[in-house]
């Protein structure tokens, strides 16, 4: 009895600290997803059950378009960067010249903050002095219009978010990569098997572990894009790049309509939830 | 011993009094904040006025001025998410006037009678009466002005009053254009003409026209100057029925303002959805452009080869916004052949209020008083200071032409740019901007909705449609009767 009691005290900052952090934020915005709550008039709150959720599901065609757009981001970004990743990965596994060198500037995207990078390509996709545009009209690609036609910026978002979270993939499949024991492939080679071969029928076997995981931390975390559109677009031209989080801020944020802005966070976290369970499902089963 | 003890008595109690008969002033005194600290929540480019004044202000009082600059599209949440939680990061804001019925309206910054009326005010009566409106609400002063906001017109002279092209215009459209050109019917004529060659010989094509466009970069504001002109007539605003509260942003008029608008993304650079105000002012400035569109910021860079890379300077004129043609009067629901042609006050203004969660109120209040007395604004307004953001807000403002030459500019065209600027703000039957609790949403649903209009995925009127059925929800979210008694004070309107 002692020793539970001994267990649990040493537990309890732990716990408190949970409390207030994660669970104590989830009750209070659930709570608040059932009001109608205009907080920037200091109006009061007013109990409205679920009419915040009928309203997304049935009257806010902006949410709707929201998370097609998001949606259908994650699904190209995700597969790019796995796929780019992956070839990066088997490339710089291979005893090359200046090897290391490229490994670190693969990787260095990933290290500078989101919003330090939107900020960049916004300078650097300036359609009057950025150097992206100044380029591409030298090629001849001037009539192109990169941040301003609304059915090319939501491409444009997506290559820099490639060019930002591919070393993401390329790190932990190199990592994966670097694990595998030689001795399968000293054996795939005594055996006569062509590179194809060997890479097919041993090293993408083996990768299939890991690329779940990655694929499911990279979609989970495309699915919140906000600094991107934040810093680069402000959701624009029109609302093509408006994301859900980017939404759910606004309403948020902008609107200060907190009690709908709960209601989407719940809805948001419901849909990750839905498709992580989903994604882990189906590619445990190709595991 | 005796005598000498009641001596001390005597000098210290005349002391005390003398304290307490001292008249409390506005100026800052020496040491008067010793130790103290006052936070500023402000944004890019107001933070040099604030950055300008800071050392001296700090030198004199012992204070300690700390600022917190965001950019202007986080500027509503960080102030609001301060004011909600109670949380009293800030003591002084710099806020746009057009959020007044949050900022305001929702009680969330300090009325100033009370300080005004201890410390004085630097010369209420040299401030411009269109500004007095707008730190206004319910009859009570609860900011300090700084800024005062319009749009005008900026044409470049050397296109538009080029005889050779002039005459060549004529030879296309048939008619002689004005100068400033007084219509949107003119402009798109103008623009079109002017776009697709180099009319300036830098070896560069230009465009016709530009103007803010970008998503959450205030280009609802370019949409509504030429609105202003299709739906509205002097001193009668377009926003809503004042007697139903119905939005009037579907009414033929807006349509038609929205279509022009859309028209005129042809004649602009090609980078023109992603002008924000920023993108604007830097690439006009730089001659890609014949006109534009912009409060009085464009005329200051102007003035700046050396630091802002203008190419412009003593390029520019100056005009109030076009008018145009016909205008739809929305109480008779019909259109209205002939010229029309009204100042909007866009934006109102940036201005200085005290959190009424301030520790600090009075430090604050005389830090903005400091800074915005008759002497010191000048100095931010006229371009001695650089690019602040200010533009001129004071009857001295206009005045002081030596002080506007020591911030760069050339006589002629300073005093045409202040009898611009001074037209548009005197101008009795100028249009204040929408000053409503939720005006920064309904704002955002314009904006959403012009951006789909200028990238070209919505028509006119399926967009106007929509802005229209986004107000009707947001009033009725308000309370429609509360927003229609707002809306009726806001416009000088007897109550109901």
């Amino acid at each position: 009895m002692r020793k539970e009691a001994t267990k649990f005290g040493f537990l309890l900052p732990g716990l408190l600290y949970l409390m207030a952090m994660a669970v104590f934020p989830l009750i209070w915005s659930l709570t608040l997803s059932l009001h109608r709550w205009k907080a920037a008039t200091a109006a009061p709150r007013v109990f409205v059950g679920i009419e915040n959720f009928l309203n997304i599901f049935f009257r806010d065609p902006r949410f709707w378009n929201s998370l097609r757009f998001t949606v259908l981001y994650v699904a190209i970004v995700v597969s790019v960067e796995l796929s780019l990743g992956l070839l990066l990965a088997y490339i710089l596994n291979e005893r090359i010249r200046f090897r290391n060198f490229f490994r670190v500037l693969f990787l260095l995207p990933m290290a500078a903050p989101p919003i330090a990078v939107a900020f960049t390509w916004r300078m650097l996709l300036n359609p009057d002095a950025g150097i992206v545009v100044k380029i591409l009209n030298s090629l001849g690609l001037n009539m192109v219009r990169w941040l301003t036609d609304a059915r090319l910026t939501p491409f444009v978002l997506m290559v820099v978010d490639i060019w930002e979270w591919t070393p993401f993939m390329f790190l932990g499949l190199l990592a994966a990569m670097q694990s595998f024991p030689v001795s399968l492939y000293d054996a795939a080679q005594v055996d006569g098997a062509s590179r194809l071969q060997i890479f097919w029928f041993i090293t993408l076997p083996l990768l299939l572990p890991i690329m779940v995981t990655l694929v499911l931390l990279r979609a989970i975390d495309a699915f919140k894009l906000f600094e991107l559109v934040f810093g680069i677009t402000g959701g624009g031209p029109g609302t093509s790049t408006e994301s859900l989080s980017y939404y759910t801020y606004t309403v948020g944020f902008q609107y200060f309509d907190l009690g709908y802005a709960c209601a989407l966070s719940w809805v948001f976290l419901v849909i990750v939830l839905i498709m992580a369970n989903f994604l882990l499902k189906r590619l445990r089963k190709e595991v | 011993m005796r005598k000498l003890l009641w001596c001390v008595v005597l000098v210290v109690l005349l002391a005390v009094a003398s304290a307490l008969a001292a008249e409390k002033t506005w100026e800052s005194q020496p040491g008067e904040f010793k130790g103290q600290t006052i936070t500023v929540l402000i944004t890019d480019p107001h933070s040099a006025v604030v950055e300008s004044w800071k050392p001296e202000w700090e030198a004199l009082t012992g204070a300690k001025v700390e600022m917190v600059v965001v950019p202007y599209a986080s500027l509503y949440d960080k102030m609001m998410t301060d004011f909600i939680t109670g949380t009293g990061a800030y003591d002084l804001i710099c806020w746009p006037s057009t959020w007044a019925g949050d900022v305001m309206g929702g009680g969330w910054v300090l009325p100033l009678e009370d300080l005004m009326k201890e410390y004085g005010y630097p010369d209420w009566d040299d401030v411009v009466p269109a500004i007095k409106l707008i730190v206004s609400w319910g009859g009570k002063v609860y900011a300090l002005p700084y800024d005062g906001d319009c749009h005008m017109l900026y044409y470049r002279k050397d296109a538009l009053e080029n005889p050779d092209y002039r005459a060549k215009f004529k030879e296309k459209y048939g008619y002689e254009y004005n100068i400033p050109p007084k219509s949107w019917e003119e402009i798109m004529d103008i623009a079109e003409f002017f776009t697709g060659w180099d009319w300036d010989n830098d070896g560069e094509t230009e465009y016709g026209i530009a103007f803010i466009a970008q998503r959450k970069t205030q280009a609802m504001w370019s949409y509504l100057d030429i609105a202003m002109q299709y739906a509205a007539q002097p001193g009668v605003a377009p926003f809503f029925d004042p007697d139903t509260m119905e939005p009037q942003v579907n009414n033929p008029g807006w349509v038609e303002a929205m279509d022009v608008i859309q028209k005129l993304t042809k004649f602009a650079p090609p980078g023109l959805l992603s002008y924000g105000y920023s993108e604007l002012r830097q690439a006009f400035v730089s001659g890609n452009s014949a006109i534009a569109l912009d409060w009085g910021d464009i005329g200051i860079l102007e003035q700046s080869p050396e630091k802002y890379g203008s190419k412009v300077k003593g390029l520019l004129g100056y005009g109030p916004l076009p008018g145009a043609m016909k205008t739809y009067d929305f109480r008779a629901k019909q259109w209205i052949e002939g010229y029309n042609q009204v100042n909007f006050l866009n934006f109102g203004g940036w201005v200085f209020s005290i959190s009424k969660f301030s520790k600090n109120p009075v430090p604050a209040y005389k830090f903005a008083t400091y800074f915005t007395a008759p002497e010191r604004s000048l100095l931010d307004v006229c371009g001695v200071h650089g690019y602040t953001g200010a533009n001129p807000w004071r009857f001295s403002h206009f005045k002081n032409i030596d002080k506007w030459i020591e911030g760069g500019w050339g006589k002629d065209s300073v005093t045409k740019y202040l009898e611009t600027i001074q037209t548009i703000l005197s101008d009795p039957k100028a249009i204040t901007d929408l000053r409503i609790p939720g005006a920064a949403e309904y704002y955002d649903y314009l904006d959403l909705y012009l951006a789909e209009v200028l990238s070209g995925t919505k028509a006119p009127k399926e967009a106007c449609d929509a802005i229209y059925a986004e107000w009707v929800k947001i009033t009725e979210a308000h309370g429609k009767e509360k927003q229609k008694a707002l809306y009726r004070e806001s416009l000088g309107l007897p109550a109901e």
